[in-house]
């Protein structure tokens, strides 16, 4: 006597829980990768995200007076959490995790209505937030393998104490713009510490496209929205490299180097604040790929992923009104 | 057939089709009682040609078609139809519907007239009729009357016969094909004459090889081509099923006729073998029995009118553990009672165990996952439309084609949140068919409005047009009047004469009560108390006259005086001409005033004694005492009465 009343009585066992798990899991060759090459900085971020991201849930739900059991156990928090501390750079300290995540969860996903009506991809917001708000902070990455050892980590963490310098560089993307009159192959050849972060984060990024794969496969998204990005942006630096190639990135460059993996395959798939349709999700993904190059190229900001997501978020409901596909029947 | 064209969408349930053990049926005992409802069919119901009462035998037609898109009803068994009344059936809310109560005999004797025959004697005409006296309707679910189908005027290019058999559990048609193989390709070839320009293919799912083999066997020399379509639900859906063999969708608002397509249901064929063939009207079917609840599950032959509870308790079904589903389990729904009979077109019975159909969990908030939207073989938006729904956008929703829903459940089976969309689709389709009726009644009573307001404007012209005739006569009478009097345009003029007039009008009052006093012979008392008032009042108003003239300076003023004083005297004559008449008549009217007071207080009096009546508790002194002083006060009234009325009529003798 206890059946859904309605029509399907059969469901197909797919849970919510169960995507945010693999999405999570997807996730881990590219957290294992950043850990190898950047320090144990990313783990730290994912603990106290993790940690004041439910505590931040458990009170908003509280104050909105929904059942927290029900609520904290849906895995968007965790999932949230774990793309903030994946973007944050390796050095952040506890403030700066804790106002991304406070933005990330109340604000971006809270005051919108909670899971599924926020407008806006909550880890880029919070991102987005520190990004503008402590740029100086938000730039510091170290170099690959020069990383601290857990114990002088954990005391950066939480004091911001600890000799730096040795050990933070340039990103590549950061030296490519700022080329002081060079060529870009200049810039290689006059820095092979730069050249080893950029395989450093090449690795990083096809661990990404790795566990993207994985979850394509497993159909936890259509190929639509990543694969526009990653054809936008490549065909965006080959349109304006190809002229002058010693002053631009090369479209390898941008697809292997920052966090484009990441927000190709693990942020811009985010389905709350994306387009719905197939056709939507390619006009959203292609947007962003061009946001992308133009920020990185002529923008303030060395990355630019966080950004394009936010304002491809601001277009997706235009993109929904204007991509409804035609219903069975309607085609000619 | 060269090429599959597949569909958009669709989920791959497990099918469970091997509890039921195709590929068998069983036989029924004879029920006591059927119950068969008149609304079987899409359409009007039929109207029942037997009363309670008659004796009729089996195939015997006891209520007939009511309109192009119904069919005949015929008894299942022979036996006494013992009521025409509502019962409940099998739907959803309990609905009741009209239904013939039939209480079987027991011996199951045809009707003489159903007769067989050879289809090749037949004509055209003839095969259509015997398919219409038969009362078949579409058994994959549908029910639309197989014989308005086929009256199309379109050219029909493809035959499709659906052998799908898509949602799970339900073996039915499987059942059939493969032990009626050669009913259901002889169906087919007759549909091929009444359809010269068609080309039939026969459609069954690759996981019914059985059926598949038996049903190739049996095509083997006929021009009928047994398609195999991949399993995938819902592909048994006739727009699903069109689109997967001929790459075309059905217009929106359209029917497949207008692709030149007709789709027939595996059963339905056979039923039309049956009429053609055997004479015999669509009586019964296969229904599947199935779940993990019934210890003898299986494809049972059941006459139409079998109550569900007589089906279940047959095959030893142990209903408690969860509500029965009539129909498969993704388009099914949960019967409320089982005493319901099932129809020409209940496929299935599912008894589930406890686990067996789960209990959907409390939805979670939808995250626009989008597995749904890759489901939906209708290729709608069922994330959008739910949110359109639960924020009751009903006109959006329209937009995105609400209607166009199958109510597959393919979104909701896929749903990661559980949210029980097709029920949120049923509510907001519920209500857009609601507010369709209501616009339409509202544009109906718009026009009854807008007639009854033109009519009454049209009753006002005639109104005012023969005013306007009639005044017109009117004005040209006063015409003629005007020309002999000239109005002056002086104001002073002007306001003498309207002082004229009112002296005019002071002094007509004045003779009037002259001629009350002096010419009427004998006046009443009543004359002339109003003759003295109306004296009274005319000098009010010429001493006000006066006090204005007076005020105004105006010339007048002397004679107005002189009208005053007239007046004041005419009416002093007409006090005095009252008071000796009264006098003459021995009236005081002093004496009266005193009367009348006495008279009050006895009443008075009384009305006290009345009110304040001892109740039964009081001993009998009182009770006498009470009496006494009730009865003298009832003398004191009565003599004042009689006192008042001698004074007030003196000449009359009192009435007492």
């Amino acid at each position: 006597m206890m059946n859904s009343i309605s029509s399907p009585h059969l469901h197909g066992g797919n849970r919510s829980q169960k995507i945010m798990l693999l999405v999570i899991a997807a996730a881990m060759p590219g957290l294992l990768t950043q850990l190898y090459w950047f320090g144990y900085g990313t783990l730290l971020n994912l603990m106290w995200a993790i940690v004041l991201g439910l505590l931040l849930e458990a009170g908003v739900l509280l104050l909105r007076q929904r059942p927290l059991g029900f609520f904290l156990t849906d895995g968007s928090v965790i999932v949230t959490a774990l793309l903030l501390a994946l973007a944050l750079p390796p050095m952040a300290p506890w403030w700066l995790v804790s106002t991304a995540t406070l933005f990330a969860v109340v604000f971006a996903k809270h005051l919108y209505g909670g899971l599924g009506n926020n407008p806006f991809n909550p880890a880029m917001a919070g991102y987005a937030i520190c990004l503008i708000a402590f740029p100086a902070s938000m730039t510091i990455w170290t170099s690959p393998y020069a990383y601290l050892d857990l114990a002088d980590q954990w005391l950066w963490f939480w004091t911001e104490q600890g000799q730096l310098d040795a050990i933070t560089q340039a990103t590549p993307l950061d030296a490519i713009k700022h080329l002081q009159g060079n060529t870009v192959d200049e810039m290689w050849a006059a820095n092979p510490d730069i050249v080893a972060y950029g395989d450093a984060m090449f690795w990083v990024n096809i661990a990404y496209l790795i566990g993207g794969i994985a979850m394509l496969l497993l159909k936890l998204f259509t190929w639509h929205a990543p694969v526009a990005m990653l054809a936008s942006l490549a065909a965006m630096a080959v349109l304006f490299g190809a002229g002058e190639p010693d002053l631009y990135a090369s479209a390898g460059n941008h697809l292997f180097l920052g966090a484009t993996m990441l927000g190709a395959f693990f942020i811009i798939t985010d389905p709350v604040s994306s387009a719905t349709s197939r056709q939507g999700k390619l006009i959203f993904g292609a947007g962003i790929g061009i946001l992308i190059y133009v920020i990185r190229t002529w923008g303030n900001y060395p990355d630019a992923v966080a950004f394009a997501v936010l304002l491809m978020n601001l277009a997706a409901p235009l993109i929904d009104q204007y991509t409804r596909p035609k219903a069975y029947g309607q085609q000619p | 057939m060269s090429q599959l064209f597949d569909f958009p969408g669709g989920v791959h349930p497990p099918a469970n089709k091997q509890i039921s053990k195709p590929g068998q049926i069983f036989e029924l005992p004879l029920p006591e009682q059927l119950l068969i409802p008149l609304a079987q069919h899409i359409g009007a119901p039929a109207e029942p040609t037997v009363k309670a009462g008659d004796l009729v035998n089996k195939g015997q037609l006891i209520a007939k078609a009511k309109g192009s898109t119904s069919a005949h009803i015929h008894a299942p068994t022979s036996g006494t139809i013992s009521n025409i009344d509502a019962y409940p059936i099998a739907h959803a809310s309990g609905l009741k519907e009209t239904c013939i109560a039939l209480q079987a005999d027991g011996k199951d004797t045809w009707h003489t007239a159903i007769t067989q025959a050879d289809p090749s004697m037949l004509d055209i005409q003839q095969i259509d009729q015997r398919i219409a006296a038969a009362g078949i309707i579409g058994m994959g679910g549908a029910g639309f009357p197989s014989s308005a189908k086929l009256a199309t005027k379109k050219p029909i290019q493809t035959l499709i016969i659906n052998g799908v058999e898509c949602e799970p559990y339900i073996t039915a048609d499987d059942t059939l094909m493969q032990l009626e193989s050669q009913a259901i390709i002889k169906g087919a070839c007759l549909l091929l004459r009444l359809l010269p320009t068609a080309k039939c293919i026969l459609v069954i799912e690759d996981n019914k090889p059985q059926a598949i083999a038996a049903m190739r066997e049996a095509a083997e020399h006929s021009a009928i081509e047994v398609v195999v379509i991949p399993t995938k639900y819902p592909s048994g859906g006739e727009k699903q099923l069109i689109q997967n063999i001929t790459g075309k969708q059905v217009p929106k608002g359209g029917i497949p006729a207008d692709l030149g397509v007709l789709c027939l249901n595996v059963a339905t064929v056979k039923a039309i073998y049956d009429a053609v063939y055997l004479g015999r009207p669509s009586i019964d079917r296969i229904t599947t029995v199935t779940g993990n609840g019934v210890k003898q599950p299986g494809n049972y032959r059941i006459l139409v009118g079998t109550s569900v509870d007589f089906l279940l308790s047959h095959c030893q079904a142990d209903t408690s553990a969860s509500q029965v589903v009539l129909g498969g389990p993704m388009m099914g729904f949960q019967l409320p009672d089982l005493q319901v009979p099932l129809i020409k077109t209940s496929n299935c019975l599912i008894v589930p165990d406890a686990q067996e159909l789960p209990a959907s969990n409390s939805p979670m908030a939808c995250i626009r996952c989008g597995q749904c939207e890759l489901a939906c073989p209708a290729q709608l938006l069922p994330q959008q439309l739910y949110w359109l729904a639960k924020a009751d956008a009903f006109d959006k929703i329209e937009q995105y084609n609400l209607m166009d829903c199958i109510e597959c459940g393919a979104c909701a089976y896929v749903c990661p949140s559980q949210i029980p969309l097709v029920q949120h689709y049923r509510y907001a389709k519920g209500k857009l068919r609601q507010q369709a009726l209501e616009s339409r009644q509202a544009e109906h009573a718009k026009l009854r409005f807008e007639a009854r307001e033109q009519r009454l404007i049209d009753e006002q012209q005639a109104k005012e047009d023969r005013r306007k005739a009639r005044a017109a006569a009117a004005a040209a009478a006063q015409a003629a009047k005007r020309s002999a009097k000239q109005d002056s345009d002086d104001p002073v003029a002007a306001a003498q004469a309207r002082i004229a007039a009112k002296k005019q009008a002071a002094n007509a009052p004045a003779k009037s009560k002259q001629n009350t006093v002096e010419q009427i012979a004998k006046p009443s008392h009543k004359d002339l108390k109003t003759a003295a008032a109306i004296a009274r009042t005319k000098l009010k108003k010429a001493q006000k006259a006066l006090t204005e003239a007076q005020a105004s300076d105006h010339q007048d003023s002397a004679k107005l005086q002189a009208t005053v004083q007239d007046l004041t005297t005419r009416s002093e004559a007409a006090a005095q001409a009252l008071a000796h008449f009264e006098s003459q008549l021995g009236v005081d009217p002093e004496a009266i005033k005193q009367a009348q007071v006495s008279w009050a207080k006895a009443n008075a009096q009384v009305r006290k004694l009345t009110k304040s009546a001892p109740d039964e508790t009081a001993d009998a002194e009182q009770q006498e005492e009470y009496q006494q002083a009730l009865m003298s006060a009832q003398q004191n009234l009565a003599k004042a009465q009689t006192h008042l009325h001698s004074l007030k009529h003196p000449t009359k003798e009192p009435s007492q």
